[in-house]
């Protein structure tokens, strides 16, 4: 009981820092380059969580998630524009709802599947939504992709400058992270598990796995469409790259080498992506092999991810 | 309770079963037996749905089953208990049967965790079978025996009208086996018992009538009596056991 | 359309039927035998493609290039299967994530050492006219393209089955285990198919390199088709690549021709149906979906 208090305490006092650190960091740091950074690490954050549903809790290896990223970023973005409105709550309702539509209708063929074979129909489909975007030129701007983003607003809060709209993606990532928390403790998260672990006896027992499957997939869709929300509004500029296979990687990525299965590895997996592609990326010329590489040497030796690793080291210490 | 009428399945060129036919009246304790190939596996995944007989019907209690997912027969009252355990192995053995129990609560509750009802009922199934001192390992850390106790507390955990035992005893020591068999033997009166069984003791014990399957048809069906003096039955399977 | 354009489509429909045959069969392969899914296989045809680059650059012959290519990226798979994949014997989905992070590391290593500038690689002189056909000209690499598959298909039919090879083949995808108990050596047999898929996407990457250029990106188109291709015709056959190639191909080619704007909805529905029809592809003998 004393270890639960002390980890919500700690929980409480880690969210309070990321929401202010705009304003406590606003000493050594007034080119806003860390806040930038720090952001970003958050939206792949959430859509690495949102993955993670799948992939972690659910047993399921989704390699298409951006497209349902993109999705949510193009909706928010054009509906702002075609609606000529830039309430936030509109924008991130039309995001969940054409991120989870979208979701819906790749789910019901893609959850038939299983293991390598759904990670197959996934990628596949997920690049058909990124060539659809790329062909809707009139819509999403195709290749040259939609800029001009509005920044959105809320009852008079007006998000478009930098340490607001980072006050939204910090807030947006505590709730998501809160919402996937209480999913997976509960009896539905638990079932997911249960398929995850053994579908075969799941379905001995009365679990609907497809349903459940279906489900999963897509709450996860409809979450990484609030990213993909995020995103837009972040960088103010919505492309194919955002629903394309390179950004579902990446999500991949970031939950493998955090660690799949647990509630914070996804967004500490995309903290080390993102450092390495933004940051690191600015002083060798070679950063994305050096992902790869970190990429292969997780999978082969570390498979659990840095949570793993760090709860391995934990035990022994212990001892 | 259940009914099969001339079941059958084929595997490409091979007939698993030819024309299997059964009656299993509420409340029985029916053995089914036979040599291995005879049909006996496939019988069972076919009653619980995990495979869909090429021609014939399944009736529970009078409906008509044949094809249903496995998903639907659980919701009707069948529960299954494998041969080779299928458990969630990194969880907790409470965690294993909360999870059974939850299917009938239905799971679409994204945010509430497992009642407390729910906890202190598994706890309760996992002592009723026996393992009572292990609830929190994981069943990964359970031994042979311990392993099918807890897949018959899975079954168990669904309230079924019927429990299908495929082979309960398989792998276990004499002690583990006379256990597992008095635990079944202990079961209500309202269960409805199938179990496939090769430990001619256990079925003897348990059995109140017993179908023999032989290349996939029906060699012998009766009481243990009966069966135990059928002289083809003798030929073809006891007669390599100690009668 | 007119007769000639239609004609035109159709030739340039099996050619690049003929292409995805290929591509496709090199990840037909090494499932067929590893129960691998090599996503770094669209990584393997840029490398050919680059490869062959260099060597068309420095000797001006594509012949060469053609054999040079899928030897060089063979041999960087026998290399890799054994260094890599083995020790993830078992763990087929970790295996698949392995060939992610190649994929990864080979695609930026090419942008590094070659820029990232669109190329072309030239056509092998003789090649590079068109004749008549049917009414129109029709250029001749194409129909060197379709030839080139055919010659491909008979060869890997005989080898499959009349030699010694095929039966390995074929045994070693039905269950690769048993041939293991009977005494095969199967690292060997494993490292070899994965040299040999990659051999494949390698060659893939020359024959197309003329006709679709080589630049960065090209990697995802190809490893996209080849899912496609595989997925619809069927997983771990060689006739399998050939008749989702078949299918694939044409229906691309008059999709993009007739309506642009749904050639996509079609691969789509094309994908879903199959699917929905048959859940192991049209010629497959695993369950892709249930």
């Amino acid at each position: 009981m004393r270890r639960r208090v002390a980890l919500a305490g700690a929980g409480l006092v880690a969210a309070l820092a990321l929401v202010t650190f705009p304003i406590w960091s606003s000493e050594w740091e007034s080119s806003r380059y860390a806040t930038t950074v720090l952001r970003d690490m958050l939206v792949l954050g959430i859509l690495a969580l949102s993955l993670d549903l799948l992939v972690g809790t659910t047993g399921l290896p989704s390699l298409g998630h951006a497209a349902f990223f993109g999705a949510g970023a193009y909706a928010a973005a054009i509906a702002a524009q075609r609606l000529a409105n830039d309430n936030l709550l509109i924008g991130l309702l039309v995001a969940m709802v054409v991120a989870a539509s979208l979701a819906l209708v790749i789910g019901i063929f893609a959850v038939r599947a299983a293991g390598i074979f759904f990670l197959m129909l996934t990628l596949a489909f997920a690049q058909m939504v990124f060539a659809l975007a790329f062909q809707a030129v009139d819509l999403t701007g195709g290749s040259n992709g939609f800029a001009g983003v509005q920044r959105p607003r809320l009852f008079g809060l007006d998000f478009s400058a930098p340490d607001a709209l980072f006050e939204l993606v910090a807030v947006t990532f505590v709730l998501v992270v809160l919402l996937l928390w209480r999913v997976r403790t509960s009896t539905y998260g638990r079932a997911l598990v249960g398929i995850r672990e053994n579908e075969r006896r799941m379905r001995a027992l009365g679990y609907d796995t497809t349903r459940l499957k279906l489900s999963a997939f897509v709450l996860a869709g409809a979450v990484a469409g609030i990213g993909g929300a995020l995103s837009g509004w972040s960088l103010r500029f919505v492309s194919t790259n955002d629903v394309g296979i390179g950004r579902s990687v990446e999500a991949f990525v970031s939950v493998l080498i955090g660690g799949s299965g647990t509630l914070l590895g996804p967004a500490i997996g995309a903290t080390v992506v993102l450092f390495i592609e933004r940051v690191l990326s600015s002083s060798i010329p070679f950063a994305e092999t050096v992902l790869g590489v970190l990429f292969i040497v997780f999978v082969t030796a570390a498979r659990q991810g840095i949570v793993g690793l760090l709860a391995t080291a934990y035990s022994r210490v212990r001892r | 309770m259940i009914e099969t009428r001339e079941l059958r399945r084929e595997f490409g060129g091979v007939r698993a079963l030819d024309g299997v036919s059964v009656r299993i009246a509420p409340g029985e304790r029916r053995a089914i037996i036979g040599p291995n190939g005879a049909g006996k596996t496939t019988f069972f995944n076919i009653l619980t749905g995990e495979l869909e007989p090429t021609s014939g019907q399944v009736l529970l209690a009078g409906e008509d089953v044949t094809g249903r997912p496995p998903h639907q027969l659980a919701r009707r009252g069948i529960a299954r208990m494998y041969q080779r355990n299928e458990l969630f192995e990194p969880l907790r053995a409470i965690d294993n049967v909360a999870l059974a129990l939850g299917a009938s609560l239905g799971p679409y509750r994204p945010f509430t965790a497992p009642p407390a009802t729910t906890v202190s009922a598994a706890a309760d199934l996992l002592d009723r079978v026996g393992l009572a001192s292990r609830h929190d390992a994981t069943a990964r850390a359970l031994s042979h025996g311990e392993r099918r106790q807890l897949e018959l507390a899975l079954a168990l955990a669904q309230r079924p009208r019927v429990l299908m035992l495929d082979e309960p005893t398989a792998g276990m020591s004499p002690a583990e086996t006379a256990h597992i068999a008095s635990l079944i033997a202990s079961l209500e009166r309202t269960l409805t018992i199938v179990i496939v069984e090769h430990d001619m003791d256990v079925v003897f014990r348990l059995a109140d009538h017993i179908t023999v399957l032989h290349e996939g048809r029906v060699l012998a069906d009766g009481t243990p009596d009966a069966v135990r003096g059928d002289r083809t039955v003798n030929e073809v399977y006891l007669g390599k056991v100690v009668a | 359309m007119t007769p000639e354009v239609a004609v035109q489509q159709a030739l340039n429909g099996i050619s690049f039927g003929a292409l995805l045959f290929i591509l496709a069969a090199g990840l037909s392969l090494i499932f067929g035998m590893m129960d691998v899914v090599n996503l770094a296989h669209g990584a393997f045809y840029m490398l050919g493609a680059y490869v062959a680059l260099a060597v068309v650059q420095r000797t001006g012959q594509f012949w060469l290039a053609l054999i040079v290519a899928p030897l060089a990226v063979g041999a960087l798979g026998l290399v890799l299967e054994p260094l890599l994949l083995r020790r993830l014997r078992g763990r087929h989905l970790d295996q698949v994530l392995l060939t992610i992070g190649l994929s990864l590391v080979i695609v930026d290593v090419i942008g590094l050492v070659a820029g990232r500038e669109i190329r072309s690689l030239p056509f092998p002189a003789g090649l590079d006219r068109s004749v008549p056909v049917l009414g129109g000209d029709y250029p001749v690499y194409r129909l060197f393209v379709i030839g080139f598959g055919i010659l491909l298909a008979a060869l890997f039919s005989y080898v499959h089955r009349r030699s010694q090879l095929g039966a390995l083949i074929r045994a070693g995808v039905d269950d690769a285990p048993m041939l293991a108990a009977l005494g095969v050596d199967i690292d060997r047999v494993f490292a070899a198919t994965f040299g040999v898929g990659a051999a494949l996407a390698a060659i893939a990457g020359v024959v197309a390199a003329p006709v679709f250029g080589v630049f960065p990106g090209m990697d995802v188109d190809a490893l996209i088709y080849s899912l496609i291709v595989v997925v619809v015709g069927g997983l771990g056959t060689l006739s399998g690549a050939m008749a989702g190639g078949m299918l694939v191909g044409p229906a691309d080619t008059f999709g993009k021709v007739l309506f642009p704007q749904f050639a996509l909805a079609l691969i789509f529905a094309i994908v879903a149906f199959v699917l929905l029809l048959r859940p192991t592809g049209l010629l497959g003998r695993v369950r892709i979906t249930r």
